[in-house]
């Protein structure tokens, strides 16, 4: 963290090195393509090592990195993109082409459909990286009650997708 | 962790991702090109020279001194003394003739006696202003 904070580029690749995939695997879910979401990643390391000497060590490392992919992955949808989005067809989706072929529907994808950016974002850092609520609420710049609040309203919107209702998503604010 | 976590996890290990040595390339070329913002921060202004400290603490003590110096003679200024004053010697003295009255008989008599005193006063004293 030191060298990379006194301007070593490649110590702060090393530092990321970890974060790579976990990172893309996150905004392929946020992005509406593969491309996007490779810009989105270089865009998030960018500012991450720009910003280095601004970092509160109080933060967990891969905390401070959401946070920015989080900002770059909204940054990137614009109304030009939501179009773009929209008119893909579910070959080009980059998250299903991510996807091992299986019986079920990947859960995820069930929550993309079902729930807004800020819970997806949510949902995912607590099941899928194991983030406590603190570091979620710190990464969404948001309140930890919020945070418990719409991880629990996310889990029963899962809940009634995956038993075939769809009530649940609409006190989201779901649009899409 | 519960069903519904599990299976949330279970999936998202499902999505097969991996930075390519394409984007690796590019990642590490654009990080090149980046400095760290920051470095180039102005350090804080030196501490003021030593003339300054010696000034201004010149200056609150001669001011500290001033205040001294007038709360002292302010309270130097005693209020003038008060001469005592003799009060009865101011005051005129009035020639008080009093006789005191001998109440040896009934009330009733004792009060006619004194209203003829009283009369005999009042003549007197009209004779001797001249009425």
């Amino acid at each position: 963290m030191k060298a990379a904070q006194a301007g070593s580029a490649d110590a702060f690749a090393d530092l990321v090195l970890s974060y790579r995939d976990r990172l893309l695997r996150f905004l392929l879910t946020r992005c509406a393509t593969h491309a996007d979401a490779e810009d989105a990643l270089q865009d998030t390391l960018i500012n991450a090592f720009r910003y280095i000497r601004s970092y509160d060590a109080r933060w967990r490392f891969s905390t401070w990195l959401y946070r920015i992919a989080i900002n770059n992955a909204s940054r990137q949808q614009t109304p030009e993109v939501v179009e773009l989005g929209e008119l893909r067809d579910e070959e080009g989706d980059p998250l299903l082409q991510c996807i091992g072929v299986s019986e079920t529907e990947n859960l995820w994808v069930t929550a993309r459909r079902l729930l807004n950016d800020e819970v997806y974002a949510a949902m995912w850092l607590r099941y899928a990286e194991d983030m406590s609520v603190n570091d979620i609420s710190l990464a969404l710049d948001r309140s930890v009650s919020w945070t418990k609040v719409n991880l629990m309203r996310g889990r029963r919107a899962l809940d009634a997708g995956m038993n075939g209702s769809n009530k649940e998503s609409k006190a989201y604010g779901q649009t899409g | 962790m519960d069903k519904l976590a599990n299976r949330l996890k279970e999936d998202a290990d499902r999505i097969e991702v991996t930075v390519s040595e394409n984007l690796d390339y590019r990642i590490q070329a654009s990080l090149q090109g980046v400095t760290p913002e920051g470095e180039a921060r102005p350090r804080r202004e030196r501490a003021r020279p030593l003339g300054f400290w010696w000034a201004s603490s010149l200056t609150g003590i001669a001011a500290a001194a001033a205040v001294i110096v007038i709360m002292n003679m302010q309270q130097s200024e005693e209020p003038p003394a008060v001469q005592p004053v003799d009060v009865v010697a101011t005051v005129p003295a009035f020639d008080l003739k009093a006789e005191t009255a001998a109440l040896t008989n009934p009330l009733q008599q004792e009060l006619v006696n004194l209203q003829a005193d009283i009369k005999k006063a009042e003549e007197k004293v009209k004779k001797d202003i001249g009425l």
